[in-house]
């Protein structure tokens, strides 16, 4: 008799459970997805024997994409943004080779696959916009006015870097005319950064973009979310582009976030988020245009998710071996330059082969000529690693850059008062 | 000529400076329409309105990011935090972001972190601490913690117009424990120079922040003994005058180095070797150490005492030192 008399509450709590909610209690979102193809497959840590290594499950037998014409590029602008990616690419290579020769301090770090997303975004940017680039977005340096040169200098640690010498790889910037924010090592970092400048631009009466990246492995630190947050929360002009190229050094995305989708995060903070193929330097573009156009009206920051992989090691000593091999497969058919060659040669007979041949004829002889005078050009003196630790002595003039701001006066008087005190 | 608290002094120092500059404004939380927690920032949302007095989320990295990157567009932030012990939440962004970006890639970074630090206000270990070593030990960085109202004044508003990035530590207990007079006119204190608080000629105490009024009331106690303290109050941490140490050194030959900061790695043990740098053979006896103990800020009254250098300590160490 008890029993049953206990079923009943649980009985009702059931049908009551089973009912469905009002539609008021649920909310939803939506988060724009570009992407063609939307591939799902996992990676999990399996015992093999002996050993611990990456699995992955899901389906990587699907055909390559087509590219998606963009909504905003010209044929020129197509394959400007094509030469971009030939010349980081190749400069990467030469960079590669100039560490097997010895010529190379330190290491080297690739974004080998991820070139269309570092020079497509940076393309979209305007002059008094900003860049804050990532170790693997040396494309976007090129794009914004650096030459091939500055950073194998910054390699080889010469004199004639744009650090002086003083700091490695992607480690400069350039506050008077290229607006580049210097990263440091540390991840996440450069996003309250990008955002206080735009903060700085806004209370001298300018509107501008600012874009900066992020890595899926990045993504995980605290300042990340207190950067996007401010920017949120201060309507900001931040074009964030989460790169998520499925590896922070040896750990798989999938034991970074438990989201589906990096750009979920966007909800979170309350900004629009967009996903987009990283290997599609068209969907980049349209992607980064959009997010600096709505930066520019005054209308707050945007989250990108580019989707890729990271086709090395995190620098030359890893050779990624914990990467499944099936996975090199899936996205080396998705090489982001063969794809936007493809396109611009056979889809849309942009190029043709000679001028294609041609194209990469000319970068691989601004290489060689960056590469002579890099290689050649002198180590630093011991002596200058002196100096320089304070501004001092005018070494720096430091003025507005948008512009005096225009100050409100209020009436407020200077207050003397004697006010609540906290402690004794 | 008006009296004004080492609190007002500084608030009046930012405002002057607001109003001289359009470029300087205010980031911090509660800065706001609170006026701060400590009240440092009253007024000055009416004033000067809600775009240069930012009232932010409670992210210190942020707060200092964002403050840096104004300040490559050329703004001069001045970052408020609630208190210094919060300065932790944003190490990274100090001491890497901040603190090697005019080194390594020649970008000046003009802000001014502030803020409330110090103890014996029955604050525990998270409200009471003295952080400033930590970004004394930081290259690039200038540390400023000053010890009077008219000084306060003087150094915020030359922290303000410095190029580079300075912490300034605010002592809380000063706030509105002292008060006295304060040119309402424009007028600087340099960074990275001492000053000299009381003329002597027995022993030196070298000094800052709350311990300089320790001091002072130490050597009233002494002078009646015949024993004439000079006592000189660092004003900057980093960069040290490292000329006024030598030179009270060569003038007392005797010295007590006296910090409300902990022993290990406190700045005595600095200063004692610059002394054995510059000084060594002006010395008729051993440097002198007096400062808090080495353990977290404890919160009870009877235990804060304990913790705390007060002044019989320096008065005891004095006679000592006279005698040896």
């Amino acid at each position: 008799m008890a029993k049953k008399k206990r079923q009943k509450p649980a009985q009702a709590a059931a049908r009551r459970s089973a009912a469905p909610l009002s539609n008021r209690n649920q909310r939803s979102y939506t988060i724009a997805d570009h992407r063609l193809e939307m591939p799902e497959f996992s990676l999990r840590q399996v015992r093999v024997g002996d050993s611990v290594r990456y699995e992955v499950k899901g389906d990587l037998s699907a055909p390559v994409p087509p590219i998606r014409d963009s909504k905003y590029l010209s044929k020129k602008q197509c394959i400007e943004i094509y030469r971009w990616m030939l010349l980081n690419r190749k400069m990467e290579t030469a960079l590669e080779n100039l560490y097997k020769q010895g010529k190379v301090v330190g290491g080297v770090y690739f974004g080998l696959g991820q070139e269309a997303c570092s020079c497509a975004s940076a393309y979209a940017l305007h002059k008094e916009d900003w860049l804050g680039p990532m170790i693997r977005n040396q494309g976007s340096l090129l794009v914004r006015g650096f030459s091939a040169r500055d950073i194998m200098m910054q390699y080889m640690a010469k004199a004639g870097s744009p650090t002086k010498g003083r700091d490695a790889s992607s480690h400069f910037g350039d506050i008077q005319s290229r607006n580049v924010v210097a990263p440091i090592s540390t991840l996440g970092d450069l996003i309250p950064v990008l955002a206080g400048v735009a903060l700085g631009a806004r209370l001298q009466g300018h509107s501008i973009a600012v874009m900066t990246y992020i890595g899926d492995g990045g993504q995980s630190t605290g300042v990340t979310y207190e950067g996007i947050n401010f920017a949120a929360v201060q309507n900001l002009g931040l074009v964030l582009f989460v790169e998520n190229n499925l590896w922070g050094y040896s750990t798989p995305a999938d034991m970074q976030f438990r989201v589906k989708d990096l750009a979920e995060r966007a909800i979170a903070y309350g900004i629009p988020g967009v996903i987009v193929d990283g290997t599609d330097a068209c969907q980049i573009y349209d992607a980064a245009h959009e997010a600096c156009e709505r930066a520019r009206r005054g209308e707050g920051p945007t989250l990108i998710e580019a989707k890729m992989m990271r086709m090395k090691g995190h620098a030359i000593h890893d050779a990624a071996d914990y990467v499944p091999k099936p996975l090199f497969e899936y996205w080396r058919k998705r090489d982001c330059i063969t794809r936007f060659e493809n396109y611009l040669v056979n889809i849309k007979k942009w190029l043709t082969s000679r001028e294609n041949a041609a194209l990469i004829s000319e970068v691989e002889r601004v290489l060689d000529e960056d590469r002579e005078f890099a290689v050649n050009s002198p180590m630093p003196t011991p002596e200058s690693a002196a100096g320089g630790v304070h501004c001092e002595d005018g070494c720096h003039q430091i003025k507005p850059k948008y512009g005096v701001p225009k100050v409100s006066a209020g009436t407020g008087k200077f207050k003397q008062t004697e006010a609540a005190v906290h402690f004794r | 000529m008006p009296q004004l608290t080492y609190l007002e002094a500084i608030r009046q120092g930012i405002w002057e400076e607001m109003e001289r500059d359009p470029t300087v404004f205010c980031i911090g939380e509660d800065i706001g329409i609170y006026g701060g927690a400590f009240k440092v920032t009253d007024g000055f949302i009416d004033r000067f309105g809600a775009e240069r007095v930012i009232d932010t989320p409670i992210a210190e990295s942020a707060i200092v990011g964002a403050a840096f990157g104004a300040s490559l567009t050329g703004m001069r932030p001045v970052a408020e935090f609630q208190f210094m012990d919060f300065i932790g939440c944003a190490f990274n962004q100090i001491v890497n972001m901040v603190a090697k970006a005019h080194y390594r890639w020649g970008a000046p970074a003009p802000l001014v972190i502030r803020g409330p630090s110090g103890g014996n206000v029955h604050g525990g270990p998270f409200h009471s601490q003295n952080p400033e070593m930590w970004f004394v030990h930081a290259p690039g960085l200038k540390v400023v913690c000053p010890a009077s109202a008219y000084d306060a004044k003087g150094l915020i508003k030359a922290a303000i117009r410095d190029n580079n990035p300075v912490i300034f530590f605010e002592h809380k207990y000063l706030y509105r424990r002292i008060k006295e007079e304060v040119p309402e006119e424009d007028y600087i204190v340099p960074l990275g120079k001492a000053r000299t608080a009381r003329e002597g000629h027995d022993l030196s105490i070298i000094t800052y922040a709350a311990m300089v009024h320790v001091a002072l009331e130490a050597a009233e106690i002494l002078a009646k003994e015949g024993i004439d303290v000079e006592v000189v109050d660092l004003r900057t941490l980093s960069p040290l005058d490292r000329e006024a140490i030598a030179q009270t050194v060569g003038k007392t030959n005797k010295v007590i180095v006296l910090h409300e900061d902990v022993r290990t790695g406190g700045i005595a043990g600095e200063i004692s070797s610059i002394i054995n740098e510059e000084a060594f053979d002006d010395l008729d006896g051993p440097i002198v150490r007096i400062t808090a103990r080495d353990s977290p800020v404890p919160f009870s009254p009877p235990q804060e005492e304990y913790f705390l250098p007060n002044i019989s300590d320096v008065v005891r160490e004095a006679r000592r030192l006279k005698a040896y």
